[in-house]
């Protein structure tokens, strides 16, 4: 607003008292723009986080006495906390979240990474096809995703177990058991590697034409471009990508809950989400899902940003 | 009706949507002073619009709008918390073994004075259920008395008995095993806390009772610790495998005919038509085995009363409803018709006169065996305030226990220690038993 000097000139110079009162006046349109993000923020961030540390720190007790008093609110503290940090449930998920995440973040990423440079590689062919055909599984909705991988793990209706049974070895055993971590894994991998690939290859299409020219006339072969050249430069995308999927994992629910009904090795708190709802709606114990849910936000918070600190030292050298 | 069931599959859909909760307020749908009032009424199951409608149908005054607000989990969860946010409905239905957590919970208000007269409308084993401490809860819906339903065409191919005990039902197990390797008499589902507690029940276990101010909590008692052996030893010599109920997986099972019987209760049937529409005709319905020969009890697996909620601001004529649709001729028929057993005297006497269902059309005494289970149900049966911790415990205790292949009777201890603190930090007193 204060570069509208020059102009002027479309304004015939009929007013210079109304451009003299406009610079007495507060600038208003700053916080007019601003406005709604804000708002957007206090009303669906900053008071659901508050109303949720309210809730932690409050527990539902028996007031009245006797065997059918009534439960009501009162004040209890750090008690969720303590509770939520000592709970066997809720740490074990972190466990299982982890080796969750070994088998399916290197998985994405590197599947995601291989396809980008396969499909910007000059001698690729059916590129429109194969980058369509990779892309769709990530609009599957998760949930019909886990249903339909699903059917696919259980013996009766899978046809792989269906062709070891045949050879006399057997139905695959993919919901129990070790493999149950890569058969939950896989379907994230299924449905994210479309959406990372995207990301990454956008950012190599940004690459200047001229740099891989130039390794070309030095007589570098497409691998060699691929890893010595292209790979460093997409390294920002690759740590975006990398931050998505941890959060991704973090935030694991829907595919382990959707399979929960099929097999037994599916605990209601196989990961720390899942606690969190059987805690919040199984079992009515809002004030402790609640410090469970702090917890977890206040952790992945934190994760993040010793990540992209780190990340961000190695991809850009000295820049930060 | 027991929708545990019909959710399984969608369980992880429901529950995605489920935090989203949202009903119009209580009964602001009432205008001014004069003209109709309009009740908010939440319930689950496919008897539920006929009995409204025919509510609607004959009281202009008083109009009730349905919402289905999920099964027995998710609709009891929501109530909760709709009542700690002051916008209930008047009137829902509520599970029998979630009733007391609704009443410690503020949600189910005392309706005795208004329906002073239901009592003798009903068995005395069916209106303890809604009965607590003097004061009248709800008024019972349908009941969910334990039974047998079995493939019948399978067993007279096969040449089996249908097992009157346990003892006979496990004989028949290994029957099975043996002359169709592919099949198995049933399978026993590590998950299904109700069906559990029901044979519990029926071996004459007493898992909450009340003494004065305190609450005993005996989940591991010798009765039920029995029960887990008699399951413990059936899956550990690979006569019955451990696997969740109505999965794909067990669907496809049921379709081939390799699951040959289930032992839940009355609305199983309806179950197995939903999954197996074209077995009908192949299904019947048997007395529950008993655990001592010569004994006739039989306990409840399901079923549920309606509730008048603390928040309704017309209790006189949502307590009116309830008792209507659940007491009236009208109602039982709209019950009957949609294959649920209904709780009332009336409604049972209704039954006989009744087809079979469509499941098992060539039984033509259906009815007369479901009223001589009816009558045989063990009469006192009383829940804690906290069986949804139970349940929730003994899910992942006995999911977790036929995983690893360990004791079912150490997964019962774990259950009863996860109550007894549950309780303690809720407030209550509270014993071991």
């Amino acid at each position: 607003m204060g570069t509208a000097g020059p102009a002027a000139p479309a304004r015939p110079a009929a007013r210079p008292p109304g451009r003299a009162g406009r610079r007495g006046r507060v600038p208003i349109a700053p916080y007019l723009f601003l406005a709604p993000g804000v708002l957007l923020l206090v009303l669906f961030l900053l008071v659901p986080v508050g109303y949720a540390v309210h809730l932690s720190l409050r527990g539902l007790r028996v007031s009245g006495g006797g065997p059918f008093g009534r439960r009501e609110e009162v004040f209890v503290g750090l008690e969720n906390y303590a509770a939520a940090l000592t709970s066997a449930d809720f740490l074990g998920g972190f466990g299982r979240l982890a080796v969750y995440g070994l088998i399916a973040v290197p998985l994405t990423l590197g599947l995601a990474l291989l396809f980008a440079l396969l499909l910007d590689a000059t001698t690729t062919t059916a590129k429109r096809f194969s980058r369509t055909a990779i892309f769709v599984p990530y609009a599957v909705p998760g949930v019909i995703a886990s249903l339909l991988w699903g059917f696919l793990y259980l013996p009766t209706t899978s046809p792989v177990s269906h062709v070891t049974e045949a050879l006399g070895l057997g139905a695959v055993p993919f919901l129990s058991g070790a493999p149950l971590f890569g058969s939950v894994a896989n379907i994230a991998v299924w449905g994210g590697v479309g959406f990372n690939m995207i990301i990454i290859y956008t950012s190599l299409r940004s690459i200047p034409a001229e740099v891989q020219e130039a390794a070309r006339l030095d007589g570098a072969s497409e691998l060699q471009i691929a890893l010595r050249v292209k790979v460093p430069l997409v390294a920002p995308a690759l740590v975006l990508t990398g931050l998505f999927a941890l959060i991704g994992t973090l935030q694991v629910y829907g595919e382990p809950t959707t399979l929960a009904p099929m097999t037994t090795s599916i605990t209601q708190t196989w990961v720390p989400l899942m606690t969190i709802y059987r805690d919040a709606f199984t079992r009515d114990d809002l004030p402790l899902a609640s410090a469970a849910s702090v917890l977890l936000a206040v952790g992945t918070l934190a994760v993040s940003v010793v990540l992209l600190r780190v990340a961000q030292r190695r991809a850009f050298g000295s820049e930060s | 009706m027991q929708v545990r069931a019909l959710a399984t599959v969608t369980a992880a859909a429901l529950a995605l949507s489920l935090g989203a909760c949202s009903s119009d307020g209580s009964g602001d749908g009432a205008s001014a002073a004069d003209g109709p009032i309009t009740l908010e009424y939440w319930a689950w199951g496919t008897a539920q619009d006929g009995m409204v409608e025919a509510w609607n149908r004959t009281h202009p005054d008083v109009q009730v709008r349905k919402t289905d607000a999920g099964g027995s989990t998710d609709s009891s969860a929501k109530l909760l918390t709709a009542t700690r946010a002051e916008n209930a409905p008047d009137v829902a239905v509520v599970q029998y073994d979630t009733l007391p957590a609704m009443i410690v919970g503020g949600v189910a208000a005392d309706i005795g004075e208004h329906v002073a007269d239901a009592e003798e409308q009903f068995n005395p084993g069916v209106w303890s259920q809604v009965e607590f401490d003097g004061a009248v809860y709800g008024v019972p819906q349908d009941v969910g008395p334990q039974a047998l339903v079995y493939n019948q065409a399978r067993f007279t191919e096969l040449g089996l008995p249908v097992p009157t005990t346990w003892a006979e039902f496990a004989a028949v197990a290994e029957q099975v095993e043996q002359k169709d390797p592919a099949a198995t008499l049933t399978t026993f589902a590590p998950a299904e806390f109700g069906g559990f507690a029901a044979m519990a029940q029926q071996n004459g276990a007493q898992w909450w009772t009340v003494d004065g101010d305190a609450w005993t909590v005996s989940i591991d008692d010798e009765p039920s610790r029995r029960v887990a052996q008699y399951w413990e030893d059936l899956v550990d010599r690979g006569v019955i495998d451990a696997q969740p109920l109505l999965t794909p997986e067990w669907n496809a099972r049921l379709a081939a005919g390799e699951v040959l019987s289930w032992p839940s209760a009355l609305w199983a049937n309806g179950v197995v038509n939903g999954v197996v529409p074209e077995q009908a005709g192949q299904w019947a319905l048997a007395p529950i085995p008993q655990w001592e020969a010569g004994r006739s009890a039989v306990s409840f697996q399901g079923g549920s009363a309606v509730v008048v909620t603390t928040s309704s601001e017309h209790p006189e004529e949502a307590a009116e409803f309830a008792e209507w649709i659940n007491t009236s001729k009208e109602g039982s028929a709209a019950q009957i018709e949609a294959g649920q057993y209904p709780a009332s005297l009336v409604g049972q006497e209704l039954t006989l006169s009744s087809a079979p269902p469509v499941q098992s059309p060539q039984q033509a005494d259906y009815w007369q065996v479901a009223q001589r289970i009816a009558s045989d149900t063990v009469p006192e049966v009383s829940w804690g305030p906290n069986v949804n911790v139970a349940s929730s415990a003994f899910q992942d205790a006995f999911n977790a226990a036929a995983t690893r292949g360990t004791s079912f009777t150490d997964a019962l201890a774990a259950v009863q220690e996860a109550v007894v603190a549950d309780m303690e930090k809720s407030g209550f007193t509270v014993s071991a038993g």
